[in-house]
């Protein structure tokens, strides 16, 4: 299987993570903070050096301020319900993913609102005015997705960060496609709340996720339950993490996610995003080549993009394509809207969807050869 | 003479550790003994030597601990 799916999960794992999954579940299978024997505190030495490691590559101020979660969409959902309540207003990008959309819609139900302010691509001023357009009186929380899941576009962060600071509001941005690729200092930007997914960019397992924080207005828990500590309390602990890591962690996830953040930190984030631009670049060139080819962005740009490329086959739907790419060339891609309706209406891909193929450090210039030549011959 | 520093979670307290053995001062970490759990468990390390240094590193780096005891127990 040749794999561009790259934007869903990445394929294949670093050899390190797939060793230190089996590591810890052959090694420190204890239940991590719950006991004082030696397994356990094995167990939670190695939660506490992906705390520490993670906090290190987004820059955040302290490994408590790191929140393990099952996935971006958890991180997500605990910044938008613990933050919103009735009568509060939130903004969002005209890209974002359901993992943003859908749990607003459902807070209309008690009482809070949203506006969707439109990304002007290729224009970051025009972009800013649209969020300050939308912010209003009870806005309480701007959150944006980091570069859009289907086609690439990086949004201004830093400069968003900056605006909600003048106006005193939240910010949440949504790193799923950008963690591990772009570099994110969070106490430099600003940003408040940063969501990622472990097993994109950052090359964890699967049920992996992060929640990083850096602000002390902190979200009410979206779940409450044991934390180890502070027991004979029946109230939820304040203190970070313990505040939003009730029940047992994910020990082997979260152990190959730290192999996953290692394997960025020693290969750099800026030499990561050069090497796959480079390559995104590559494709994207092959693509435009191609007269059957619609494309909907501009050529990979590291300022306005992540190496995410959306195209069609002219007179097919994006399923079509996949499918045939799947049976007769033995090539993963995603179609379809990718649980961004947003994005695609933003685009104007809302009939056929798209068909997304996503660079990662393992994709090669052969693959890309070899992908590029399967669409010549395609239909 | 022991003294035990307690934390409220086990974050803390294995954060503190690794401040401590950045700046060479040994510390071990167990289960807070009943008689310091004040109604809670929770983590502490445990330090063969005066507290002092170690919290005045734990305060510079803002770190949280909930109590400081010397056991003499052992």
């Amino acid at each position: 299987m040749i794999y561009f799916d790259n934007g869903a999960t990445t394929f294949p794992k670093p050899l390190s993570v797939r060793r230190a999954v089996a590591y810890a579940m052959q090694n420190a299978g204890a239940n991590p903070g719950r006991s004082g024997h030696s397994l356990s505190l094995r167990a939670s030495q190695l939660i506490y050096d992906c705390r520490e490691n993670a906090a290190r590559l987004l820059g955040v101020p302290s490994p408590e301020n790191i929140i393990f979660t099952l996935n971006c969409t958890t991180a997500l959902n605990t910044v938008i319900h613990g933050v919103l309540k009735k009568g509060d207003h939130a903004v969002i990008s005209s890209l974002e993913h359901n993992a943003v959309l859908r749990p607003l819609e459902a807070m209309k139900q008690q009482g809070v609102s949203y506006s969707i302010a439109k990304v002007v691509c290729g224009d970051d001023e025009a972009t800013l005015e649209s969020f300050r357009r939308a912010i209003r009186g009870n806005t309480k929380l701007v959150i944006c997705t980091g570069a859009s899941n289907v086609f690439g576009v990086r949004l201004p962060v830093e400069r968003l960060a900056a605006l909600c600071r003048i106006y005193n509001i939240l910010f949440c941005v949504d790193a799923a496609q950008m963690a591990g690729c772009v570099p994110i200092d969070m106490l430099d930007s600003g940003i408040d709340f940063l969501c990622c997914a472990g097993h994109k960019g950052l090359y964890g397992p699967m049920g992996t996720g992060i929640l990083a924080v850096n602000t002390d207005v902190l979200p009410q828990s979206l779940i409450q339950g044991g934390t180890g500590s502070m027991s004979a309390s029946p109230l939820q602990p304040e203190e970070l993490p313990d505040r939003f890591e009730s029940g047992t962690p994910n020990l082997p996830g979260i152990a190959g996610l730290n192999a996953g953040i290692k394997f960025v930190l020693s290969r750099g984030e800026d030499a990561i995003f050069r090497e796959e631009t480079r390559k995104a670049r590559l494709l994207y060139d092959g693509l435009k080549r191609n007269k059957n080819i619609t494309l909907y962005t501009e050529r990979p740009d590291p300022a306005a993009q992540v190496p995410v490329i959306s195209f069609n086959v002219r007179g097919h739907d994006s399923e079509e394509t996949a499918a045939a790419l799947n049976d007769k060339f033995g090539i993963a891609v995603r179609s379809g809207l990718h649980c961004a309706p947003l994005a695609h209406r933003h685009f104007g891909t809302e009939d056929t969807g798209t068909v997304r193929a996503v660079i990662s450090v393992f994709t090669t210039p052969a693959q890309i050869t070899y992908f590029l030549a399967s669409l010549d011959k395609i239909f | 003479m022991q003294n035990i520093i307690t934390f409220a979670s086990m974050t803390a307290a294995m954060r503190a550790r690794e401040l401590l053995r950045r700046n060479r001062i040994p510390a071990r970490m167990t289960r807070t003994p009943a008689k310091y759990r004040r109604g809670s468990c929770g983590y502490s390390l445990v330090l063969e030597r005066d507290a002092d240094a170690a919290l005045k590193l734990l305060r510079q780096s803002d770190i949280r601990y909930r109590g400081v005891f010397a056991d003499d127990d052992r």
